[in-house]
Formats: structure tokens, C-alpha cells, sequence
């Protein structure tokens, strides 16, 4: 099977003055359609720079990204602006996500109004079944980001970001910012909405424990490079890598017998 | 024995322009010298607001409605803004969720740390006999920091998280405290340093017999270093009692919906089973038992009846109607709700 997307020997070097870093070095990666890529590294590894090269929010140096076949590095302009709905991201923090001054219903039209040429009814008809599919009250439309919850705001960017049905969600630390049990609420909705909608994920955090529970593959990051990459089963169970071991010795254990 | 530190049947609200909050709701904790006491618990569970009011440095508009902390049998109410001067930092003392923002960016770890060696030294506490600049040193070695004279030289900028946080804990033991609190010490650090200051805390506990109450959302967190838990929600303390009984065997419904929201690192891969809904307001919390909108074993009288304490072995105390095991409590003993 051919992959959904694909990364080939990605860098990407920050230069400010005479100083430059180096922040991601040389990482490539794969992912099939209907599977979900973990990343999973501390603060420092490069996991964030990867989702912004993937989703072109930062040029890379050197490498090559493929999604479906297409280089998406060669495209510009309108080619480049129809290409990203079909690629779409949530970020850490929902709070700064969501434009204060717009109604949920404005922030889930934008999609629909930037990307296709719907009219105003159909669009109303799409948000209030974008609203269901996260399970909040069609009502949610009026109100505004300040009067929901931090878990509520993050189904509206996840609402948001699968809007126009992309082929790639990339979800950076997408519950890191909430509490355990939204935590739980959120994760186990994304499962299910991959499974139901088929969706291809790029999921990144640092909590090794989510990244397990959500992940088909697992890729290791420190300091700009992949550490050991494998099955979710390959790299909790037998890591080859002594960084990966600590990582996963690292983690505080929660349950007891 | 007396308790060092006893929360007792402890209220409060905090008035806001949208009503009042009512946060603390009846809590009943104690603490034993020699005690660590992990409370767990998500944000706006109240867990912040109470260890701040046990150092007297609450919100200034909090109001008690009902019972007491008391510290060695004194009420802390009582206590002037002098007799506070001197049991901050000596008696009781705090670090706090990240270390960057109570250090002085503009002064040395060295001039830092010796600023609260001198602060004891003159109010005639802190025995140790060496001069400020060897005592500094030795509370570094104490916390495990390797290099001390590079870190006593540093700026906080150039260090890392986990070695401000050591620093903090320094200072937080140049007393030495009889009481640490510490307030979510490793949640802004990375996994694996995390489980260094997890690790350095226990054996600080073990090697000083230090007495602590640590807060945290993180029940692993909590576990590393606890013998005792204590769990909140909405401001009420659902369950409490040895760590590993109630991690194990949880009695109250939350906290099993609590572990059953966490996925695993290792075993077999089971679904998550998150809690439904969402956590109540607290300017208009849910009567009776403030859990039971949420509950999977609520029923009528989980609404309308505050929960009564209910002994499950051991020393695990659950306030529940129907808690996961132990006897059904009976209905006497528990009170009508005014809400």
C-alpha cells in the first residue's frame, strides 16, 4: 500500500545572527491511509518543527514531503491553498486557537467559506452537523469561545480541523493543555473519530501513555532526530534504543495492584 | 499522637462578580510529622486554594463559613502577620509549579540561596555552624546537584528546569522545614526529569523524615512519593487513605473513574472508560453528594443527601452513598443538605 504521507530526510536549520540550529536533523517519516504516526519526545526534540514542516508552516531546509504521490514542497500559491484542506492541524492550546471575537458557528464556517463555495444555509446546515459529530448542542453555534470549557473549545478546533474531510490530521499535543478526565474524553473520541471517518493521524505529544494507547506506529524523537521508530507493540515492549528505555521507565506508573 | 497539621470540617467561599464560589466544601484532612500526604485532583477541585490557605496566603476575599486548620493544635486564623513571618519558610515551607518565576533573574543561585541562609540565620534559626557559602553549597549536595560551584555561580537563566527546581527545594529546606508543601512540583518538567525530582523528593522524605504535602493533577506524581492520598473533587475531599490501597482498590466512583481515564504505559491495551459530562460550577454545585450528576452508581438519595464518611479498612475513608466495596453506609449520620 502506498503511503499517505510521506517525509524524506527532513531538516531544518534556525539561523538568528551568526548562531544557527539545528532543530530538526534529517527525520523521515511514513504513514499509510487510515493509520495513526505517533511522535512522541520531550521539550527540545523537534516533534512540533516536524508537524509545522509537514504542514508547510515552516519551509524546511533540505528534504522532500509526498502526500499521496504530490510533492508538497513544489507547490505555490492556489495549488498549495487547495492542497490544505485536504491536510488540516489542532494545536496544544485551544484558548489561543479560537478567535475570541468570533462565534463558534463563524469559527466552524471558516473552513467552508475560504475553501469552498457553499452557501450561507449549507454551511449552517454542515455546522450543526460538525457539532454533533464532536458530541456538543447544535446551540454552541451562538456562543463564544469564552463561555466554553477548555475540553469544549478543544472539539470545536477538532470540529474545525476536520470540517472539509482532510486525508491528514496532524494533532500536536492535542490534550496536554486539559484535565485527565477530558483528557480521556477527548483521546477516546479521536479514536473513535478516526475509526469512524477513516482518517489518517500525525499524533504528537509527549505523554508516552496517550501516545500508546492511540498510536499503530511510534517514532522516538531527541534532539532533532529519530531516536527508533516501529509498531506501538515493537517499541513499548522491546525498545532497542537505551534513550526509549528511559523514557518509558520515566513514566509515572498509575496503576496498582 | 497529635496531628501537625488538621483540616477540620473546613469551608470556604470566594465571592466573584457572577456569585459566590463556594470551593471548599467540609474537608476533613490531617497530617502526622513524619507524614507525606499526596492530594490529586483536577483543576478547579479546590486542592491549590486549600494548601494556600494552610500557609495563610489564600485569595484575600476567600471567606471561612465552617471549621478550622489548626498547626500544632493552634488554629492558624489566630495567628498575627508576625507569628506568619515566622513559620513561612521555617516552619512550613513551599515550592511551587515552575521554578523560573520565584527566582530572581537578576541575582546569582549563590546570592539567592544565602539571601534565605542569612534570613534564617537572623531570626536565630538554622543550627549549622558553617559559614553562608559552605551551607549553600551543602544544601545543593543535598538536592543531588552535581556541579554546585557552577550552579552556585549561575543565573537561573542558565539552568535547566529540573535543576531550578532543585535549587527551590534547596531553599525550601534551608529551615529545615517541619511541614513542605509542595505544589505540583514536576508538571512543568519533561518525563524524564520529572522522574529524577519525583525520585529526589522520596528520598529526601526517607533521609530527612521530612513531613509533605504535595498537590498534584498527576496520580502517578502523587504516587511516587506519597504514602497517603487524599482525592478531591469540587471542592470535597471523595476519598482518602494509604496510597497504594486506594490506587489499587479505589472505593469512591471518581476515583475509579480517575484511573480508568488513564491509559497505561504498559499491560495490555485496554479501552479508556472516560467519566461522562463535565465538572459542576461551583457557584451553584450540585446538591447532596457533588459527584452524583456525573455518577454511574448514583441514585435519589446521592442528590438530596451530603455523603457520610464511611471507614473501608485501614485507614481508607470514602464519602459515599454507595461506594465500589465495604459496607453500605447506614442513613443515620447523614445530613440533610441545606442546598
Amino acid at each position: 500500500m502506498s503511503a499517505l504521507l510521506e517525509a524524506r530526510n527532513l531538516t531544518k536549520v534556525f539561523q538568528t545572527g551568526d548562531t544557527s540550529f539545528k532543530a530538526v536533523d534529517d527525520v523521515s517519516l511514513s504513514i499509510e491511509p487510515g493509520k495513526v504516526l505517533g511522535i512522541v519526545g520531550e521539550s527540545g526534540s523537534g516533534k512540533s518543527t516536524v508537524a509545522r514542516l509537514i504542514m508547510r508552516l515552516l519551509e524546511p531546509t533540505s528534504g522532500a514531503i509526498h502526500v499521496e504521490g504530490a510533492d508538497l514542497l513544489a507547490l505555490r500559491g492556489e495549488a498549495l491553498r487547495k492542497m490544505r484542506r485536504h491536510m488540516q492541524i489542532v494545536f496544544q492550546n485551544p484558548h489561543s486557537a479560537l478567535n475570541p471575537r468570533d462565534t463558534i458557528g463563524a469559527a466552524l464556517a471558516e473552513p467552508y467559506r475560504v475553501q469552498t463555495d457553499l452557501g450561507g444555509a449549507e454551511i449552517e446546515r454542515k455546522i450543526i452537523e460538525l457539532l454533533e459529530i464532536v458530541s456538543l448542542p447544535a446551540i454552541f453555534r451562538y456562543r463564544y469561545p469564552h463561555e466554553l470549557s477548555g475540553g469544549q473549545k478543544q472539539r470545536i478546533c477538532i470540529a474545525r480541523a476536520i470540517a472539509l474531510e482532510p486525508r491528514l490530521l496532524v494533532l500536536d499535543e492535542p490534550t496536554s493543555a486539559l484535565d485527565v478526565s477530558v483528557q480521556a474524553q477527548i483521546i477516546a473520541f479521536l479514536q473513535d473519530l478516526q475509526k469512524r471517518l477513516n482518517l489518517t493521524y500525525l499524533f504528537i505529544s509527549h505523554n508516552l501513555a496517550v501516545i500508546r494507547y492511540l498510536s499503530d506506529d511510534v517514532l522516538v524523537m531527541k534532539s532533532g532526530q529519530v531516536v527508533e521508530s516501529g509498531t506501538t507493540d515493537a517499541i513499548f515492549r522491546n525498545p532497542t534504543q537505551e534513550y526509549t528505555r528511559r523514557l518509558i521507565a520515566s513514566a509515572p506508573r498509575t496503576h496498582f495492584s | 499522637m497529635n496531628a501537625l497539621l488538621k483540616v477540620d470540617n473546613f469551608s470556604l467561599d470566594i465571592p466573584t462578580f457572577d456569585g459566590v464560589l463556594k470551593v471548599l466544601d467540609r474537608i476533613d484532612l490531617k497530617v502526622e510529622a513524619g507524614d507525606t500526604l499526596g492530594i490529586v485532583g483536577e483543576s478547579g477541585c479546590g486542592k491549590t486554594v486549600l494548601v494556600r490557605s494552610m500557609m495563610g496566603i489564600g485569595p484575600a476575599a476567600a471567606k471561612r463559613t465552617s471549621g478550622e486548620i489548626t498547626f500544632e493544635g493552634k488554629p492558624i486564623e489566630e495567628l498575627t502577620e508576625d507569628e506568619w513571618r515566622a513559620i513561612r519558610g521555617q516552619t512550613i515551607s513551599m515550592i511551587f509549579q515552575d521554578p523560573m518565576t520565584y527566582l530572581n533573574p537578576l541575582l546569582t543561585i549563590r546570592r539567592q540561596l544565602g539571601d534565605v541562609i542569612d534570613a534564617h540565620r537572623r531570626a536565630g534559626r538554622d543550627s549549622s555552624a558553617l559559614p553562608t557559602n559552605a551551607r549553600a553549597a551543602e544544601l545543593l549536595t543535598q538536592v543531588q546537584i552535581p556541579d554546585v560551584k557552577r550552579v552556585l555561580a549561575s543565573y537561573p537563566h542558565q539552568l535547566s528546569g529540573g535543576m531550578r527546581q532543585r535549587v527551590l527545594i534547596a531553599m525550601a529546606l534551608a529551615g529545615p522545614p517541619r511541614l513542605l508543601i509542595a505544589d505540583e512540583p514536576t508538571t512543568a518538567l519533561d518525563v524524564t526529569i520529572q522522574a529524577q525530582i519525583l525520585e529526589l523528593l522520596h528520598d529526601l522524605v526517607e533521609r530527612l523524615n521530612l513531613t509533605v504535602v504535595m498537590i498534584s493533577h498527576d496520580v502517578g506524581a502523587i504516587a511516587a512519593v506519597s504514602r497517603r492520598i487524599a482525592v478531591m473533587y469540587a471542592g470535597t475531599v471523595v476519598e482518602q487513605g494509604d496510597a497504594r490501597s486506594v490506587l489499587a482498590n479505589p472505593g469512591h466512583p471518581y476515583t475509579a473513574g480517575l484511573l480508568a481515564s488513564l491509559p497505561e504505559i504498559e499491560g495490555p491495551r485496554k479501552p479508556l472508560d472516560p467519566i461522562p459530562g463535565f465538572i459542576p460550577n461551583l457557584i451553584d454545585p450540585p446538591s447532596g453528594c457533588r459527584f452524583h450528576p456525573r455518577c454511574p452508581r448514583a441514585t435519589e438519595v446521592c442528590a438530596r443527601v451530603v455523603p457520610p464518611r464511611v471507614v473501608l479498612g485501614g485507614d481508607q475513608i470514602v464519602a459515599c452513598h454507595h461506594p465500589l466495596h465495604g459496607e453500605a453506609p447506614a442513613a443515620r449520620g447523614a445530613e440533610e443538605t441545606d442546598a
